[in-house]
């Protein structure tokens, strides 16, 4: 992790400020992967502007690659990105990449294809065990993520292991979006919170778009009997009410009169 | 042949599964959450209860596709090529091509077709499928022959690969094109050969570019189209290349483990000493960008084609430069 911020915000906007970011951002080629950002605004916030997680310290795990225009986003907020970097967003040849790879800034690990970034977390905090380094673990997944088997191997480990897995916190951006609909319509994962409670978890489940609900549940300590796991429950859009109905949210077409009614909606929360 | 830019369709092999399915009541279409992406979307609307979603959950859905097939049904299965490959390698060697069954996976954005970096570009995902005993490894070259090779791959027997340029496809050849899956062709053809120059799938439009430079330099070009890497039509190839002075591969793919190697392999055991150059992605991990910007960063335009042939026979001065071809919207123009 770069940088060395410690500072906290005001998150209701640092959320709206990351979700600008990204509106502008997916406004260079047009379209985009923008309901990632909108829906997890506030998880980014919390985690990179709540106090959460210590860059240089922590590890963060974001396992779904198309959300890295969130991290990009927080990141230029709070003083870890430059955010002129922004601008190149997506172009052919820039460093802040669509989907993120082996070569995007400010992560410890990010994976474009789906289902893997949790093992990846795991693989830190036995790595921390093993030097006996007092780091958290965050890992960001998706909710759509949850239909690759490889994400219920890496939970039955962890909850397996749990003594050796340090303070592993996985957040998951329950936004019920993935590319051919709604998750329920594809393939069902609910009850999801149960389902990790089967697998020996801690389940928390927290309205994503409540800063304070996110940053309650994401701070709990336990006593490492039981990983954590929080579920925010978010919509794709991030609740805007300039997004129109039937919009595809997994990669957002943005026209010009989209984009100036998303700009302008989120100018004035900021004002 | 037609001329670059080429003329472009939509949805040539979504249309002609359903049109095949239509007519052959065992097939069904598998796909893991890319359902437009796929073109698959107008099976799902016309014949729903032969689609199945497997949700994004690869593994599982190569198994239910050798259940399927053992049960007697051809199964189309959809997705990105990498994810039907790598992800899933042991699932579709051992619930597919081990027991040769009827399953047809269908890989869409081959190599750097992609924007999407390493996670979505799949450069290796021929040497993979090629690796496999009993698989039939397949790559169209333009729509004329996506068209035909939905039903010449349900009519061959067991397993098949089939990689498939997303969205706008090229139209190359004129209808009476035919495409065989135990034939390489070889499509402009005179007594002489100074280059044999073969191409797979979407280097087949950069290796026409190339050969038309070449000839008005005065060398004899013989540009092959290969569609079917595994199994390759040796004859066609020694037959072409026995009194060639150089031979060139093109495939949107790693140098390792697909056409050039399957060329290579060919050559050397026949016994031919003709030099062989490789134009692919060159055993690296590539990243995000546009077509146009990763062949050119990455080897795959029309200008290595050139530097090939011309460093390939020594040839004096300098090489060379493709063509420019104008990018207009609605039509294909090689890189």
């Amino acid at each position: 992790m770069v940088g060395q911020q410690h500072a906290t915000y005001d998150l209701r906007r640092l959320a709206a400020q990351i979700r600008l970011s990204a509106t502008r951002m997916v406004a260079i080629q047009g379209f985009g992967y923008l309901g990632q950002a909108l829906s997890s605004a506030e998880i980014f916030g919390v985690l990179f502007g709540g106090g959460l997680v210590r860059p240089g310290r922590d590890r963060f795990v974001l396992a779904p690659g198309h959300y890295v225009i969130a991290l990009y986003a927080v990141a230029a907020a709070v003083g870890l990105l430059e955010p002129r970097e922004l601008e190149s967003y997506g172009k052919d040849g820039a460093l802040l990449e669509a989907i993120g790879t082996e070569r995007t800034p400010l992560v410890d690990l990010v994976c474009g294809s789906l289902g893997q970034g949790l093992s990846g977390a795991i693989g830190f905090a036995l790595a921390a065990h093993l030097a006996g380094e007092e780091r958290d673990i965050y890992a960001f997944l998706s909710d759509g993520e949850m239909q690759e088997g490889q994400t219920w191997e890496a939970a039955m480990f962890a909850a397996h292991n749990c003594h050796r897995m340090g303070r592993l916190v996985v957040v998951v951006d329950a936004n019920s979006s993935q590319v051919d609909g709604p998750v329920p319509s594809v393939l069902p994962i609910e009850p999801l919170a149960d389902k990790w409670r089967a697998f020996g978890w801690r389940a928390l489940e927290v309205d994503g778009h409540d800063v304070d609900a996110l940053s309650a549940a994401l701070a709990s300590r336990s006593d490492h009997s039981q990983p954590l796991v929080v579920i925010a429950r978010t919509e794709i859009f991030g609740r805007m009410k300039s997004m129109p109905a039937g919009v595809d949210g997994h990669f957002i077409k943005l026209d010009p009169a989209l984009e100036r009614a998303l700009i302008a909606e989120l100018e004035a929360a900021l004002a | 042949m037609r001329k670059p830019p080429y003329e472009i369709t939509l949805k040539p092999y979504g249309q002609a599964l359903l049109e095949l399915a239509r007519q052959r009541p065992e097939i069904v279409c598998l796909g893991a959450d890319l359902t437009r992406q796929t073109e698959t979307d107008i099976f799902r609307d016309a014949l729903p209860g032969r689609f199945i979603n497997a949700g994004m959950a690869e593994a599982n859905m190569i198994g239910i596709a050798g259940g399927l097939a053992r049960a007697g049904h051809v199964v189309f299965v959809n997705t990105f090529g990498v994810f039907c490959t790598r992800r899933c390698f042991d699932q579709v060697a051992m619930s597919i091509a081990y027991p040769a069954l009827n399953v047809k996976i269908v890989g869409f954005m081959p190599g750097l077709s992609s924007p999407g970096g390493p996670s979505h570009q799949a450069i290796e995902d021929v040497a993979l499928m090629r690796a496999l005993p009993n698989m039939t490894v397949v790559e169209p070259a333009d729509a004329v022959e996506v068209r035909q090779a939905v039903a010449a791959i349900a009519d061959r027997p067991g397993p098949v690969y089939m990689r498939l340029k997303r969205g706008e496809t090229p139209i190359i050849f004129d209808d009476d094109h035919r495409l065989d899956l135990n034939r390489a062709q070889v499509l402009t053809s005179g007594e002489r050969c100074d280059i044999c120059l073969l191409a797979a799938g979407m280097m087949l439009p950069a290796a026409l570019a190339a050969a038309g430079v070449l000839e008005s330099r005065g060398l004899h070009v013989r540009v092959m189209n290969v569609p079917v890497i595994k199994p390759l039509d040796a004859a066609t190839i020694l037959a072409a290349t026995r009194h060639s002075r150089l031979v060139i591969t093109a495939e949107n793919h790693s140098i390792i483990g697909a056409l050039g190697s399957a060329v290579a392999e060919v050559l050397a055991e026949a016994g031919l000493a003709v030099p062989l150059r490789r134009i692919g992605i060159a055993d690296v991990f590539a990243e995000s960008g546009s077509r146009e910007y990763l062949f050119h960063r990455y080897g795959l335009g029309t200008q290595n084609i050139l530097n090939a042939a011309w460093r390939g026979l020594e040839l004096e001065g300098p090489v060379p430069a493709a063509p420019v071809v104008e990018s207009v919207p609605g039509a294909y123009a090689p890189v």
